[in-house]
Order: structure tokens, then C-alpha cells, then sequence
């Protein structure tokens, strides 16, 4: 996959092949994927340059050169910057969506980017006769109407990937950063009506790439509690890397509401190890200790490659993690007593 | 110790002299630049201004561990276009830059020719006569003593021998530490800007949102409104049916006695039977009136005669008139031109505006409760209806608000028949006003266009 991009970039195959590529990366995910008996899949973002910035690929105001984003291996990426407005999304989610919906028998979750992580495409120094709160203003509108389409066309959940928010307590301290985020996410998640975010979901993660994280040393307390001020109705958290898992469940005990369902990362997509079915059971049954039954649910970590030059984990080793994390939940359900 | 000799002093006085300047010159740039491109840029051309520097570029690290160039000047920048410039280890040496990105401490070849870790730059740096190079990395503490590092570097090159001693690298790096602060500076106010402009477009999300909320609760109340004055009609009606019923029935059984006489006076049954036709296409009239009103219930506009549509509402209203003792007069001008507009919404209006003035003149006890309904056409060549009463009359502080929103002097009142009246006079592209009349009462005049409004 990564050479038939890099054969496409450097002009060596055309679109249509491309185009192929993609689709029979993402049938073979999608069957990879049903194979594990999950009961809810998604499409692997196969043919996604990145799970941040897919929306915007291609687009003609948009350039290199934007923040820096450090890892903890040293290794960097560069966001894009914005050069001029106005601002509309070149490949919104639901195309992706669509696809994927061609060879899936089950239920899709479909990933989408969040408003706050986008924030960061406008330059500090503003852009000359379009103003950020203009630009702000735009990004809403196209991340509504992508969220609105994947919905209509019957999207299970869509997730929207707040990967940034332990960052930004890193890039500010005082956290105002990560409260202006939270407020800007909610602008948009507030123009869906009570029932339609049933249907929303938001994930967080220390952002993980390769074998390393952007914010894995920021405490996860800077986060949590601010987190659960989101009105989305779904929160597919990283739980199985933390360190102290039990006070973070503390803490999400502590601060989510009612109405407000908790995935737990059970699966520790970082890891090259691949977890036991007895490891994720007792994840759960430990998560079961602090979160009520109606409201507890079970993901992985992380995407598993969220850029897609990132080798450092094998398909194979992704899907016997999903196994197992499918198997682990198995196990946990029989013991808790529910189906 | 040994002394410096004068012409040693001298240029020692020179080159403290030179940093002094660009010192001077960085610090303004370091307090005015707008935006980071411009702040590198600007460093950079300061940097070779004075001609002890060949070039100056500054460089971030990239995903796939190169350096890419995002400021330079001076000589031969096009060199940074040829090369690719890695900060990880390679085969045949690593920049500079690549060394202090990765050591975060400042990296210097005084003489490039001489040194084997040389980069692929280096011979290429060679070629275009550059014989020495310092790369200090964009690392500085902040005010509450965190390590900020911003994973690039300040690259700068030399035509002459050994440039970079002890003082030049101290001076380099102390430049370099202002540079990266200055970035943190520009780059840290991120999260304020951010804050104020999310916190501006809630207050205009909200304010949409109540916009939205009130156009509703409008919605709903005119609707409200609407039936409440349906239900006026309604009992109008009913009335008006019940006359003729009344009249049927008398005259049925008028009939009826007739026809039970021994000798049958032909004549006086058909007048009966005539009688009883009159009063049925009477009571036909009526539903025909009322179907006609609802109808076009919506947004369908039709050429109106406002002279007949104020006769038929006031036929409607008949009973309520009546039932409060008031008098009618009644200047309605023939051959009026015709106005485009919704016969329903128009009637609501002339309804409310009649309801209102009776309820004014419900209380007057001691003087004529008289309506007075004119239609004209005024001078601009607009269709005017009037109406008039003898009532209680507007208090002049409650003037300028009687067509405001749930404004109402009434026990009963939800205050929303006049804006209503004013909303569809507008969309109708007239305007709706009240004045005192003299010496009771009050006057309303709404005025719509001829012809498409």
C-alpha cells in the first residue's frame, strides 16, 4: 500500500490505480475485520494520508510549515498551514464511509477529525483578510455537514478523534488551550440534537505514532475531568497503556454523567505484544469496578497506524489484538451476566 | 598575560561592534515581527547584513528526519535547494544543524575542508567557497523554567577562517535562545486568540439559537393567534348561519301550516317556499365565504379588491359588532385598485384591527361607540384601509411599542395581534401605523402597494 502511494506521488501510477488500491485495502480490512467477530468495525482508515488530515489533502491553501508536533522518540510531525481562506474540506469522511460501506455486514464506526485539532491550521500570525474566527466559523460548517452526511447515510457511531487534548495542556500548562478546545468542540457537537449524539462519539489518546506518543508524559487528571464537559454521548478512551489505570477510572467514575457511554481501551495498540483474552477480561472486569454495566464499553487504545507511513505494527499483529480483544470482552460479558 | 596588540584590539573592537548592531537590530525584530516567516526571514537577512556571514538559513525537522529550510539569506541560498539536509546519522556524515537538532548543544566547523564528519552539504559548502559553519539549535528556557526545544536550528556560514571563537559561539547562542523565546512568544498566544474567538462564535451560536427559539415561539403564538381569531369567525359565522336557519325553519313551518288549511292559497306557499330558497343561498353564501377564506390559507397571493374584502369581514363580524352596540360607518371607495396579496393573512388583519378597536370602546359608557372603515388610495397611488374607533385611545408613552412583540395593555391580551398585523403588513410591503384620534380614540392606517408588492 504505502509503495503503490509512493509510486502514485512520484507520478508512476495513475489515480485510477490508486483509486484500486485503496478499495481492495479496504475490502480485505473490512473482511479481516468481520473475521474477528467485532461486533462494530470500522474501515481501517486504509485509504486516509492520515487520520488528522484527510479532509484536507490536496487542497490548494494548504501548505507545509505549520506546528511542530514532537514525539517522545524525538521523531517530529508538522501540521499543515493554512494560506488562505475560504476554507471548505476536500475529501469529507463520508466518502471514505460509503466505501467501506460497499463490502461491510456489520455495523461502521466512522472516524472523523476533530474541530480543535484543525484549529491549529490557521497561523499564529493570521492569514490577511480572513480572520481565524472566519476560518473557525467554515470549519464548523464543513464538520457539521460531514457529520451530518456520515449519520444519514448510517454511520453506527461517528468518532470524533481528540487526540490533541493531553497536548495541549503540554503546549499550555495553565490549560486554557485544552478549554478553549473543549469549548470549540462542543460548538460543533451541540448543533447535533439530543438523539443525534447518542450517535457521537469522542476519542482520546496520547497520540500515539510508531512506538512513541506526543503527550503520553502529561498526566491523564490534566484531561479527564475537562473531557467529560463534551456533550458527546460515546467516549472510546486509551485506558490499557495508562500506567494507573485505577485512578483513572477513578477519575472517570469522578466526572462522567449520566447518559455518557465509556469504551475503555482494553487493547494497547503501541504494545507489540498481543494481549491474552484473560488480560482484556480482566481489564473489564476491573473497568466494571468503577463504571456501570449500561454504560461500559470496550475498544482499543488507538488506531493501530493513524499515519500512513507508519510500519511499526503488522496487519496480522492489529487483528490478533482485535481477536483478542473480542474474545477478552467475550469472556468478561459471561462473567458479568449480560449479553 | 599576555596583551593584544593594537591592530588585534581593533578588530576585536570591530567585531564587538558588529554584534552589538545586530544585537540591536534582532531585538527589534524579536519585539515587532507579526508572524513567524516573518520573524525567521527577517533574523536571517540581519544576520548576513553585515557581510561577516555568507548565509544564514534557519531549518525545522521534518517527518521523514530531514531539515527543511523555512528562512534564508545571504549568498548562494539555492545551495539548501540541492542538498537534503538529514538529522539523523547518515553515511558520509551529518550536518551541523542535523547534530545540534539532535544534541540540542550548539554544532561548529571551523574548517570545513579539514573536518571528515563532513555532511553532503559540506562539499557543496566547499564549492561555493564556504569554509566554516556553526548550526545552534532552537532550544531557550522559558520564564517558568520548562525546556523548550522546537526541534530546529540557526545555520550560519563563513567565508573566513576559524570565525566562530569562544566569544562568537557564546554571542550565537544567546541570539539563538532571544530567537527561540521570541517564536514561544509569537507561537504562545495560541491559546488567548483561540479562547476569545471560540467564545465570540458561542455568543453568536447562542444569539442564533434564541433568534431561532423566538421566530418559533412567533410561529407558534401567530398560529395561536390565528385560531383564537378563527374562533371570533367562527362564532360570527355561525350567527350569521343561524339567521337563515331560523329563518328556514319559521318559513317550513309556515308551509306546513298552509298546507294543513282546507282551501291551499297557492301564492302565500310560493312566497313561503321562495322564502325558504332566499334564506338557504343566504346560508350557502355564507360557507362559500368562509371556504373561500381558507383556501388560499398560506403564501398564495391573489388580486384583491380591499374595498370587498372589508365588506365581507365585516359582514363576518356583524354579531361581535352588534353584540357590543357599536355603529358602523363605512367609507369604502369603489373601483379601488386591486393590491397582490393573501387574502387570509390581509383579513387577519383587518379582523384584529377591528377586535382591537371594539375591545377599546368596550368600556366608553358615556358616548357613541362608533367604527369608522374607510378605503382610499392615497396620492403614491397606495390602497389605504382606516380604521377608526371612538375607544379609550393609545396612552402616547405605549406609541412606539403597541406593535412590538407580546406587548399588550389588555387583562386578556398576549400582545402579539398588532405585530402580527405589522409582520404581514410588511411582508406585504406596506407599513402599518396608529395615531390618537380627536377627540377619543384612535386611528390605524395601513397602507399596501398596487400591483406585486
Amino acid at each position: 500500500m504505502i509503495e503503490g502511494v509512493e509510486a502514485f506521488e512520484a507520478g508512476r501510477s495513475s489515480q485510477r490505480e490508486l483509486d484500486a488500491l485503496y478499495d481492495s485495502a479496504i475490502k480485505e480490512t473490512i473482511q479481516l475485520f468481520e473475521a474477528t467477530g467485532s461486533p462494530v468495525i470500522t474501515d481501517g482508515e486504509q485509504a486516509k494520508q492520515s487520520f488528522a488530515t484527510y479532509s484536507i489533502n490536496g487542497l490548494k491553501n494548504i501548505e507545509p510549515g505549520g506546528i511542530p508536533i514532537l514525539f517522545a522518540d524525538g521523531h517530529v510531525r508538522n501540521f499543515p498551514r493554512l494560506v488562505g481562506g475560504p476554507f471548505h474540506y476536500k475529501t469529507p469522511a463520508d466518502v471514505y464511509l460509503e466505501i467501506a460501506q460497499r463490502y461491510a455486514h456489520v455495523p461502521l464506526k466512522q472516524a472523523v477529525i476533530s474541530p480543535s485539532a484543525l484549529s491549529l491550521l490557521y497561523p499564529q500570525g493570521g492569514i490577511r483578510g480572513y480572520s481565524r474566527q472566519e476560518y473557525l466559523d467554515d470549519l464548523l460548517v464543513e464538520q457539521e455537514c460531514e457529520i451530518r452526511r456520515c449519520l444519514q447515510k448510517g454511520a453506527h457511531v461517528v468518532q470524533i478523534d481528540f487526540t490533541e487534548g493531553r497536548l495541549s495542556v503540554k503546549m499550555d500548562p495553565s490549560r486554557r488551550l485544552l478549554d478553549s478546545f473543549i469549548d470549540l468542540n462542543n460548538l460543533l457537537i451541540e448543533r447535533f440534537s439530543a438523539e443525534e449524539r447518542k450517535r457521537i462519539g469522542v476519542h482520546t489518546c496520547p497520540g500515539g505514532d510508531r512506538h512513541s506518543t506526543h503527550s503520553g508524559d502529561v498526566d491523564y487528571a490534566e484531561l479527564l475531568p475537562s473531557l467529560f464537559r463534551l456533550q458527546a454521548g460515546n467516549f472510546y478512551l486509551q485506558l490499557a497503556s495508562e500506567p494507573d489505570r485505577k485512578r483513572a477510572l477513578k477519575i472517570i467514575r469522578d466526572h462522567s454523567r449520566d447518559g455518557q457511554r465509556i469504551f475503555v481501551g482494553v487493547i494497547d495498540s503501541l504494545d507489540p505484544r498481543v494481549e491474552t483474552p484473560e488480560e482484556v477480561k480482566d481489564r473489564i472486569l476491573e473497568a466494571a469496578e468503577y463504571i456501570p454495566l449500561d454504560r461500559l464499553g470496550t475498544t482499543d487504545d488507538c488506531g493501530f497506524a493513524p499515519f500512513s507511513d507508519d510500519t511499526s505494527r503488522s496487519r496480522e499483529t492489529a487483528f490478533d489484538k482485535i481477536r483478542a480483544r473480542v474474545a477478552g470482552t467475550a469472556l468478561a460479558t459471561k462473567i458479568l451476566g449480560i449479553e | 598575560m599576555p596583551t593584544k596588540g593594537p591592530k588585534e584590539s581593533d578588530n576585536t573592537d570591530i567585531r564587538l561592534h558588529r554584534r552589538l548592531r545586530t544585537l540591536y537590530r534582532c531585538n527589534g525584530v524579536f519585539f515587532q515581527a507579526q508572524s513567524e516567516p516573518e520573524l525567521l526571514q527577517s533574523i536571517c537577512e540581519i544576520l548576513v547584513a553585515d557581510g561577516e556571514l555568507r548565509l544564514a538559513w534557519i531549518g525545522y525537522c521534518e517527518n521523514d528526519r530531514t531539515i527543511r529550510p523555512v528562512a534564508r539569506a545571504g549568498y548562494d541560498v539555492d545551495i539548501l535547494d540541492r542538498v537534503k539536509i538529514s538529522w539523523d546519522s547518515i553515511d558520509g556524515g551529518q550536518h551541523p544543524a542535523g547534530v545540534a537538532v539532535e544534541t540540542g548543544e550548539p554544532c561548529c566547523l571551523n574548517n570545513i575542508r579539514a573536518d571528515p564528519t563532513v555532511s553532503p552539504l559540506g562539499s557543496a559548502a566547499i564549492a561555493h567557497g564556504f569554509s566554516s559553519c556553526i548550526a545552534v539549535p532552537l532550544v531557550a528556557r522559558t520564564t517558568q523554567g520548562d525546556m523548550v526545544d522546537l526541534r530546529g536550528a540557526l545555520s550560519l556560514y563563513s567565508v573566513a577562517p576559524e570565525p566562530f571563537d569562544e566569544s562568537a559561539i557564546e554571542f550565537y547562542v544567546e541570539l539563538t535562545t532571544c530567537l527561540t523565546q521570541a517564536l514561544v512568544a509569537l507561537r504562545g498566544d495560541l491559546a488567548g486568540d483561540l479562547a476569545y474567538d471560540v467564545t465570540t462564535l458561542r455568543a453568536i451560536q447562542e444569539r442564533k439559537r434564541s433568534e431561532e427559539a423566538l421566530r418559533t415561539a412567533r410561529a407558534d403564538l401567530a398560529r395561536v393567534t390565528q385560531m383564537m381569531a378563527m374562533g371570533e369567525v367562527a362564532a360570527s359565522i355561525a350567527h350569521e348561519i343561524n339567521q337563515p336557519l331560523t329563518a328556514i325553519v319559521a318559513n317550513g313551518n309556515a308551509g306546513l301550516r298552509w298546507l294543513a288549511n282546507e282551501t291551499l292559497d297557492v301564492e302565500e306557499a310560493r312566497a313561503v317556499l321562495k322564502r325558504i330558497v332566499s334564506d338557504g343561498h343566504r346560508a350557502s353564501d355564507v360557507i362559500r365565504n368562509i371556504r373561500g377564506s381558507f383556501k388560499n390559507a398560506n403564501e398564495e397571493r391573489t388580486p384583491l379588491d380591499l374595498s370587498d374584502l372589508i365588506r365581507d369581514t365585516l359582514a363576518l363580524l356583524h354579531g361581535e359588532l352588534q353584540n357590543h352596540r357599536v355603529s358602523i360607518q363605512c367609507e369604502l371607495a369603489e373601483a379601488l385598485p386591486k393590491i397582490s396579496a393573501n387574502r387570509v393573512q390581509i383579513q387577519q388583519v383587518i379582523v384584529n384591527l377591528i377586535t382591537n378597536a371594539v375591545d377599546a370602546m368596550s368600556s366608553v359608557m358615556n358616548r357613541a361607540r362608533v367604527l369608522r372603515v374607510k378605503s382610499e388610495i392615497d396620492e403614491s397611488n397606495h390602497v389605504v384601509v382606516v380604521v377608526e374607533d371612538s375607544g379609550v385611545g393609545i396612552d402616547p408613552k405605549d406609541i412606539d411599542r403597541i406593535f412590538d412583540a407580546f406587548f399588550t395593555t389588555k387583562s386578556h391580551g398576549m400582545g402579539m395581534g398588532l405585530y402580527l398585523c405589522g409582520s404581514i403588513t410588511r411582508a406585504h410591503g406596506g407599513r402599518l401605523s396608529a395615531a390618537p384620534r380627536h377627540p377619543h380614540g384612535s386611528v390605524f392606517r395601513v397602507v399596501l402597494p398596487t400591483g406585486e408588492p
